[in-house]
């Protein structure tokens, strides 16, 4: 039955990840005598990815990123909804089949220094998973492919790194060795998490290039989460831009399309936050003045949009009711007013 | 060949000579080294080069003070006390020995794999382990040795381990948990590793200093545990055994109490320098793990 | 009220498994005692059915029955709180027992865990505030040390000087029998000359534990921001010393004493064996040795209750000091 459904005025099959109505609770224990509550960390989000696509997906801390990109990778089961890969949905794949998908579909984490087991050679971080998948002949071979991996993100000679401890890295090294270990077992698909927020600032451009470089050179679909709307850019440029807020993905679509003419209030108010190098575009946008800072608890579920309570341009519908994604020119945006 | 030699250097360099050199480093941990050493020693080599048979009586001999003959002096059944120290020794080390390897063996395992599993496993497990730990351990290490009245070392240190695990157990489950959430365990499973490989290349190797620290705990109460019961004359008299020292030496207190110390203090004196240098030993090794409590 | 009622569930639950523990125990294993009991009486010339009838007459519960009418007859027994008759004190009622042990066993753990918590924490704070120094190596090196002695060998070296030696203290008992008992000062010292070597011991083994806690939750707490920022304001080390750092230091270590106060009662058999101070554990080793399973079963269940009943104390006093435990996120 949904297998006709147009989403994002495009046919479902020609999404390599797909999300259909997906949502994700969790159980918290909340006030003095830790009764139990339910938060919703994913609201019933739908949107798709396509091959190839460099997507990145912005939203303020605890606003649900890292839920949704755990439940796309199949980390978590999600509360409803589906997940689809190649218009199939995981959950329901038989055994082997999750396993070519558990191999095509991987993260690279925020943490870089948490991300390598710190008792382990980085040997143990890159031949494993190469053994496992059979994507080697033998040991040999798979060594072979693991000091090719580090050459191309950039660790060379790499005799010298194969048989470090992490400790004996930089933080940026531990990332270059992150990202090939997620690429080891040639994954289609790839979530990074805050990949360069633990960052410094110097090293952000290298690893955000490289990690483009390696999406455009192997062909891999790239999902950048980030708080920061600067790096999201920088990052998708020939890509796209969804917003989340809340569990809700309120905005998607083409970067400079969202950064030159953002729809959604939300969107709007995360870019009047950075800083423009065009004085033009500077001076046409104006900053928007919200009805108040904080981001609101999940712990209360908000009616209708759930911007409505910091948006300055609500009307009566958006604490009634809840705004679809609609399709506005080449733009999908979830709100009233557009 | 050239390569093999190689990587066995590295590894004694890893394993003995590094963490050597930290202990030896702190004069607590020399100390702690030391009497372990020797003790072990007076556990393995001791039995085989000591004089006198501890089983046979020489109500001749009794009560003798120490001399060249006897170091030690000799106790009321004129045994040599050097002697039966030394035999003592064996049963001591190899049961509590024993006693901590299942003590730690079981801990892991359920530590672990409760904290690994999570959900209904996890709930069960726990509920398991906060009941043993309520339970009085060696109220009920009596109850069982009595029942039981064993010999058999093996066994006798299965009953020691039957609550000594617990805490251990809970303190490597809070330990897996929080491993469990760590960036390199996701990461390993997304890459699609079995539980197999993330359980013993990724979790255990991490709190493998933590088992390691915590067996030598469990070692000194072993000591304590099985000491003690012997010194009750709750388990059988067969073995020669410290407890049974200080167990003969209580029952003859009294008139001779006074008189004959050796037999008393010998014992006592071993038990608190083996407790001590086990304490001090594991204090150098949390060095020797943990590079930031190293000190200079 | 959802985790007191959580915690007092688990601890019903507990009790629960240690008297059913007992019962299989002492009925099921092998060479169970119940059998032993009834070939001693035989050898002593009764009759099997004689024999059967004086075991069953000491349980208050009757063997010919099917195995599981007899653990609910048992069940019923201990919850009228009887808890059948001793064997070795031929007809004395073993509750009757255990009311004259419990309170000398209560007197010596709670005087001894009082004063090595109080004692710890104030060293363990002296220690803290004087990291580095002389004092602080002294007293860490001393607790490390007495923290490693066993209770019991600690027990054996006083009663050898202090009793046999030197002749200080009494050797053996709770008080001496020729003083009547009562509210006066002779037999009050009485009782605290014989309970001052068991004291000891306990308190020198276990105070050091005490002193490395409060040491490093002390430590730990003055790294705080708050401490700084309270120090800043100006306000004086003292007030500072004891409002602040020492409630914020002392609260972690109350979850820890419901578990001392579990390995003070295991250790509670050894020492006062050692000292022949007739109290819980005493009898407990006593009916073990002298195959009284009555009198071992009932001595065991009031150490576990008691144990279940510190632990809940401990909880409900850590609950409210502690708001975290109630305003969890
Ligand atoms: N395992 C979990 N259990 C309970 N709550 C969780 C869990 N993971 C995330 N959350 C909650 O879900 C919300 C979204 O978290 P997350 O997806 O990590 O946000 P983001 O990555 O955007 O910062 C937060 O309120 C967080 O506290
Ligand atoms: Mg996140």
């Amino acid at each position: 039955m949904w297998k006709d459904r147009v989403i994002g005025g495009e046919i479902i099959s020609e999404y390599l990840m797909e999300a259909r109505k997906l949502t994700k609770e969790f159980e918290v224990s909340v006030g003095m005598f830790k009764s139990r509550a339910k938060i919703r960390a994913v609201d019933e989000v739908s949107f798709g990815i396509k091959e190839g696509e460099q997507i990145a997906l912005v939203g303020e801390s605890g606003c649900g990123k890292s839920t949704l990109g755990r439940l796309l990778l199949g980390l978590i089961k999600p509360s409803s909804g589906q997940i689809l890969y190649k218009g199939r949905n995981i959950w329901r794949l038989s055994r082997k089949e999750f396993e070519e998908f558990r191999r095509n579909a991987q993260i690279i984490p925020q943490n870089p220094y948490d991300a390598l087991n710190p008792t382990k050679k980085l040997s143990a971080a890159l031949i494993p998973q190469i053994l496992r998948h059979k994507i080697a002949k033998g040991r040999s071979e798979a060594r072979k492919m693991a000091l090719d991996l580090l050459e191309m993100v950039g660790l060379s000679p790499p005799e010298d790194f194969i048989d470090r401890y992490p400790s004996r890295l930089s933080g940026g090294q531990m990332q270059r060795v992150v990202i090939a270990r997620a690429i080891s077992v040639k994954p289609q698909f790839i979530v990074a998490d805050e990949a360069v927020s633990m960052l410094d600032a110097s090293l952000r451009v290298e690893i955000l290039d490289m990690m483009h470089k390696i999406g455009e050179e192997l062909k891999t679909t790239f999902l950048l989460i980030t708080h920061d709307l600067g790096v999201a850019r920088y990052f998708a440029k020939n890509g796209k831009i969804a917003i989340m807020y809340l569990g809700d993905i309120v905005e998607i679509g083409e970067t400079e399309e969202i950064i030159r003419n953002p729809l959604h209030p939300y969107t709007k108010a995360l870019l009047a936050a950075i800083p423009v190098p065009d004085p033009k575009i500077a001076r046409e946008r104006k900053s928007i003045p919200l009805k108040s800072i904080d981001v609101p608890s999940l712990l209360k579920p908000i009616s209708g949009c759930k911007f409505h309570t910091r948006c300055p341009y609500a009307i009566e519908d958006c604490e009634k009711i809840k705004p679809e994604l609609r399709l506005v020119g080449n733009r999908w945006v979830a709100c009233h007013l557009t | 060949m050239v390569q093999v030699k190689e990587i066995l250097t590295k590894a004694l360099k890893k394993l003995v000579y590094d963490p050597l050199k930290i202990i030896l480093k702190s004069r607590r941990g020399t100390f702690g080294l030391i009497i372990v050493l020797f003790f072990t020693l007076m556990a393995t080599v001791g039995p085989l080069i000591v004089r006198y048979d501890p089983s046979t009586v020489n109500l001749s001999e009794a009560l003798q003070p120490p001399s060249l003959k006897h170091p030690l002096g000799t106790d009321w059944f004129g045994r040599d006390i050097l002697a039966m120290l030394i035999i003592g020794s064996q049963d001591v080390l190899f049961v509590s020995f024993v006693t901590a390897l299942i003590t730690t063996s079981v801990a892991t395992f359920i530590g672990i794999l409760s904290g690994y599993m999570g959900g209904k496993v996890d709930s069960a497990l726990v509920a398991v382990t906060d009941i043993v730990l309520t339970i009085p351990g060696f109220p009920l290490l009596i109850v069982i040795a009595s029942v039981l009245r064993t010999s058999n070392p093996i066994l006798l240190a299965a009953i020691l381990s039957i609550t000594a695990w617990a805490p251990l157990s809970r303190a490597i489950r809070s330990q897996t948990l929080s491993l469990r959430e760590r960036e390199f365990v996701e990461m390993a499973k997304c890459l699609g590793m079995p539980s197999i490989h993330i359980i013993f290349s990724e979790i255990l190797p991490n709190i493998m200093p933590y088992i390691i620290i915590n067996g030598i705990f469990a070692f000194t109460g072993a000591i304590y545990a099985q000491v003690g019961l012997f010194m009750l004359g709750l388990a059988p008299y067969k073995s020669q055994n410290w407890g049974v020292m200080l167990n003969l030496a209580v029952n003859y207190a009294g008139a001779v109490f006074s008189i004959r110390q050796a037999s008393l203090l010998a014992p006592a004196i071993c038990i608190i320098l083996l407790q001590v240098g086990l304490v001090f030993l594991s204090g150098s090794l949390e060095e020797v793990f943990n590079p930031r409590l190293r000190s200079g | 009220m959802r985790w007191i009622v959580k915690r007092i569930i688990t601890l019903l639950t507990t009790f629960y498994i240690a008297i059913t523990l007992t019962f299989f125990l002492i009925r099921l294993m092998p060479g169970n005692p119940i059998d032993v009991m009834i070939n001693q009486y035989m050898q002593q010339g009764m009759s099997m059915e004689q024999a059967r009838i004086m075991v069953s007459s000491l349980y208050q519960i009757d063997f010919s029955k099917p195995v599981w009418e007899q653990y609910i007859e048992y069940l019923q027994l201990i919850i009228r709180g009887n808890l059948g008759v001793s064997y070795i004190y031929t007809g004395v009622p073993v509750a009757r027992i255990i009311s004259y042990a419990l309170p000398w066993t209560v007197f010596l753990l709670s005087i001894s865990i009082t004063l090595s918590f109080v004692l710890g924490i104030i060293l363990g704070m002296f220690a803290a505030y004087r990291r580095n120094t002389k004092a602080d190596h002294t007293i860490t090196l001393f607790s490390t040390i007495t923290n490693a002695i066993p209770n019991y060998v600690l027990a054996l070296i006083f009663l050898f000087f202090f009793a046999c030696v030197w002749k200080i203290f009494p050797m053996r008992g709770t008080r001496d029998p020729r003083i009547p008992p009562g509210f006066t000062l002779e037999f009050i010292s009485n009782v605290f000359h014989h309970a001052t070597l068991p004291i000891l011991s306990f308190l020198i083994t276990t105070v050091g534990s005490w002193i490395l806690q409060m040491r490093g939750a002390t430590i730990s707490v003055l790294g705080e921001d708050y401490i700084k920022v309270a120090e800043a304001r100006g306000l004086k080390g003292k007030r500072i010393m004891f409002s602040y750092v020492g409630r914020n230091a002392i609260i972690p270590l109350f979850t820890r004493l419901a578990i001392a106060i579990g390995y003070m009662f295991s250790g509670s058999v050894l020492i006062e064996n050692i000292f022949t101070y007739t109290g819980i554990g005493y009898y407990l080793t006593y009916s073990v040795t002298a195959r009284d399973y009555p009198l071992m079963q009932g001595c065991f269940l009031i150490t576990t209750l008691a144990i279940i009943l510190s632990n809940f104390i401990a909880d409900l006093l850590y609950g409210f000091l502690d708001p975290r435990v109630r305003i969890e996120r």
